[in-house]
């Protein structure tokens, strides 16, 4: 440990520093800086397939290379209730009232808060 | 290429394919966090017999590494490549033109964050094409980059020097570039 700390520059700390400040800043200020808008959008593959108004609970599920994706709106929040891809990073991160969930290995990204005229609405959902 | 460069470049990348396999078999708590061990072998590459050795390294971890998985040309063998050469890339041009102001760590942590840059573009480009998810997960990203880039890059340094210590001579006068 001693010779690890002797081997490192002050040039490496200076960079370890702001990294760390950088990234932790970025967190901080992303999650902030989300728009907590009227509406859920579910994007797959990059293009936008659901709008849904999140004050309306309900579930749908979307087929991707791992199977069915689940995604559940309650009380204005939306989770991914079920997903088969290997990690499950997205079922993991529960609820989100603003924000984003972003399941890579299904290609679904889901937005809280999208920008309601950029996007067909009224798509009918497959429900679950 | 001298026979001795071949040879030396053959044993590094074994060593870099079998860390690179490793890491692969490990759980990890995090998806699509990788420990980047293979980053190890690069570094070592890079200080100790130059960015010609360290490039071709990479090039056939990542395109043998690849292969083993049964992964070769697919999304995660894109994301790897550009990982791989563009953070081996960065390595090599901060050791060539800052030469020892970084130590290992320094340079390992300049390869973490050029690493989590290319693949998040990548990832941009080819699978979310939302900026605002991209942003919203590069900060998260790039801090777990930092602190797993230290660790390899003290690994490094401690490589770097015992090698150093036992052949150091050797090193010195095989150094081709």
């Amino acid at each position: 440990m001693k010779t690890v700390i002797r081997n490192t520059t002050v040039a490496d700390k200076l960079l370890f520093l702001t990294l760390i400040a950088a990234s932790v800043a970025g967190i901080f200020f992303s999650r902030e800086a989300m728009p907590q808008g009227p509406d859920i959008v579910i994007t797959v593959d990059g293009k936008p397939q659901y709008t849904l108004p999140r004050d309306k609970d309900r579930l749908v599920s979307i087929p991707g290379p791992f199977g069915d994706t689940v995604v559940e709106i309650k009380d204005g929040k939306v989770r991914v209730k079920e997903a088969h891809c290997p990690n499950r990073l997205c079922e993991k991160q529960g609820w989100i009232s603003r924000g984003a969930i972003v399941c890579l290995p299904n290609h679904i990204v889901i937005t809280v808060g999208g920008k309601a005229g950029d996007l067909p609405r009224g798509i009918d959902a497959v429900t679950g | 290429m001298q026979l001795q460069d071949k040879y030396r470049i053959a044993v590094l990348s074994a060593y870099a394919l079998s860390l690179h396999a490793f890491e692969s078999l490990l759980p990890t708590p995090i998806p699509w966090l990788r420990l980047g061990l293979a980053n190890i072998i690069t570094l070592v590459a890079l200080v100790l017999y130059g960015f010609r050795t360290a490039m071709t390294v990479t090039l056939i971890r990542v395109i043998l590494g690849s292969i083993f998985m049964g992964t070769f040309l697919g999304p995660s063998f894109m994301l790897s490549f550009s990982g791989g050469v563009a953070s081996t890339a960065a390595m090599g041009l901060a050791y060539l033109t800052f030469g020892n102001i970084f130590g290992p760590v320094g340079l390992s942590l300049i390869g973490a964050l050029f690493h989590n840059i290319a693949q998040l573009t990548l990832a941009y480009f080819l699978f979310i094409q939302r900026v605002e998810a991209v942003l919203f997960i590069a900060p998260v990203i790039v801090l777990i980059g930092t602190l797993t880039g230290v660790a390899n890059g003290a690994v490094s340094g401690l490589l770097i020097k015992k090698l150093l210590q036992k052949d150091g001579e050797k090193i010195q006068n095989d150094k081709a570039d």
